[in-house]
């Protein structure tokens, strides 16, 4: 069994940034990452056959882009890519990572501490006509333009709350594929109030916010329609695909055709390895979901585990970079290779430049925030995508599970109607579950219990199972 | 699906099997690209036989997996959007192992 010092779970900024310290120290240091090659969902490359001009060449990732050639060309990573990790579990010598490339079969590795760095994703949001093929996350359009180098339709629409669309706009714009609109749910008023409330804290760090206006001012030249009060109510189509999308405006219904319409609700942290273990986790406003507690080493609630980047918050790549800097630090310094004094003074140096960014985290999180403009999703339309239970089904379990009386949460509606139990585990509907519990129970969102995150994280042959690790 | 011509240099095209169809893929994409390159958006039906198409292309919502064989290797599921192609690669929406 191979055994490192640190083993990093996600190669995205917060991870490289990590190795980055850890390798300095000496530490033998692996990284494992579902995808084949280093760089996170922010910095998703173009695969290593493909030679692509330009990538990526704007201002805002070229300190990521700097981390990612320094981290990838240090021959002492030990770079795990297109694996994925089922479970890590703790014993007397740190914890066992069990893992699986999903064809040769399942293989454990050891590590004396553990970083979990796994980003985030879209989160799924349910409105009639959602699972027509064609309808897909921002994130998924994102990643086909900058990393497959393809364009998923002819005519998309990109429809939600997160000033994202505006970046992924313009990139589709740029591949030369067409935006026939990017429509905000909320309206424009509610956006510059939540940006001036924030405003004089997030001009600390003023590269995003002109980043954002030269964006809107560059699609406005493209002719591509930035529209506000413009919520999505459903997308219409064919078993062949999605063929519009119908917004509720001001004046009644209008449709807009497509063949791929995009969401933009905002990201979910992704820390199901952190809850499996047992580590302490709060719900993560505004979008939801749940985020990874730690201090202010980015230590988790269970010793020897490290958490950094989206897994604790949503706050974007610049903010993912310094939390794992601060990790691996730790780690460092935890590990004894690196001194007290050292540590104490790296760490002043980075938690500084964590404190300048909240200002414009807190701006993105209050324009961006959807809860108020999430579309209705009742009846018919599937919560649960992998198991096809209706948000009437759901609703049905919340009702039968709230006869007893008792502080259900998500795992009690689960064994009612299914709905989490399929190939995602969850992770597409348990925020919508929690939601409606917490509507139906008169309670907050933090106070409803989620699912029981367990082993196998991911979906696994129950032959690998049976085989064991190799 | 269409590919992006510009400032973009591919390897030289390789042929994998979907559905039984033979299709022009190229080294390092996804099998979820080869599909959607097929000219459709269909990777799957759902349990009332409704078509469905991926969602988060980043390996979290599984919307997308497929059964896979390399050569004449046994099928398994797998997430397309994680899987690059590679020569001999048989790719199937539908299970191989149902009964006809």
């Amino acid at each position: 069994m191979s055994a490192y010092d640190v083993a990093i779970v996600g190669g995205g900024p917060a991870g490289l940034a990590a190795a980055e310290r850890t390798l300095a120290a000496g530490l033998s240091t692996c990284i494992v990452d579902e995808q084949q090659r280093p760089g996170g969902q922010i910095l998703r490359q173009p695969p290593a056959t493909f030679a692509v001009a330009g990538w990526l060449d704007g201002a805002p990732y070229r300190q990521a882009r700097a981390l990612l050639a320094r981290v990838a060309a240090d021959k002492a990573l030990h770079w795990r890519g297109g694996v994925s990790v089922l479970g890590i579990a703790p014993d007397a010598d740190g914890f066992v990572l069990s893992l699986s490339d999903g064809c040769e079969g399942l293989r454990d590795v050891r590590a004396r501490r553990v970083l979990v760095a796994g980003g985030c994703y879209d989160m799924p949001v349910a409105l009639p006509g959602w699972t027509l093929p064609g309808v897909m996350s921002a994130g998924a359009v994102q990643t086909l333009v900058k990393a497959q180098q393809v364009l998923p339709g002819q005519r998309i629409v990109l429809f939600g709350t997160h000033p994202l669309m505006i970046v992924l706009a313009q990139q589709i714009v740029a591949a030369g594929g067409r935006v026939d609109a990017v429509c905000f749910a909320q309206p424009f008023a509610v956006i510059a109030k939540a940006a001036l409330a924030h405003l004089a804290r997030a001009l600390w760090t003023p590269a995003p916010l002109l980043a954002a206006a030269a964006g809107l001012a560059a699609l406005r030249r493209s002719g591509v329609p930035v529209r506000f009060s413009a919520p999505v109510v459903r997308c219409e189509g064919s078993d062949q695909g999605v063929m519009r999308v119908v917004i509720a405006g001001t004046h009644g219904e209008e449709a807009l055709a497509c063949d791929v319409a995009a969401q933009c609700y905002g990201f979910l942290p992704q820390a199901d390895l952190v809850r499996q273990i047992g580590a302490r986790v709060r719900w993560s406003g505004p979008a939801g979901g749940w985020e990874a507690v730690h201090d202010d080493a980015m230590r988790a609630s269970v010793p020897g585990l490290y958490v950094a980047g989206e897994t604790t918050g949503v706050a974007g790549s610049d903010a993912a970079m310094v939390e794992g800097a601060l990790a691996g630090i730790g780690m460092a310094r935890d590990a004894g290779a690196l001194g007290e004094p050292a540590a104490q003074r790296a760490m002043r140096q980075v938690r500084r430049a964590r404190a300048r960014m909240q200002g414009f985290i807190d701006l993105l999180r209050a324009v961006a925030d959807p809860c108020a403009f999430l579309p209705e999703a009742a009846g018919e339309t599937l919560l649960c995508r992998c198991e096809d239970v209706s948000a009437g089904a759901v609703d049905a379990a919340i009702a039968d599970a709230g006869h007893l009386g008792q502080a259900y949460g998500a795992s009690a509606i689960k064994l009612r109607c299914r709905a989490g139990m399929g190939l995602c585990q969850g992770r597409s509907c348990e925020h919508a579950l929690i939601r409606r519990i917490a509507a139906a129970r008169g309670c907050a969102e933090r106070d409803v219990a989620g699912f029981r995150a367990r082993f196998p994280a991911r979906a696994v042959s129950i032959a690998d199972m049976l085989d064991g690790p190799a | 699906m269409k590919r992006i011509e510009d400032n973009v240099a591919r390897p030289a095209s390789i042929t994998v099997l979907i559905d039984g169809v033979a299709l022009r893929a190229y080294p390092g994409e996804t099998v979820a690209v080869a599909v959607l390159a097929s000219d459709t958006r269909r990777f799957r039906d759902d349990r009332g036989g409704r078509p469905r198409g991926m969602f988060c292309n980043m390996g979290t919502c599984a919307e997308c997996t497929v059964w896979i064989a390399r050569g004449d290797g046994p099928w398994r599921r797998l997430r397309a959007c994680l899987v690059p192609v590679e020569p001999g690669l048989r790719i199937t929406t539908r299970d191989p192992e149902a009964a006809a």
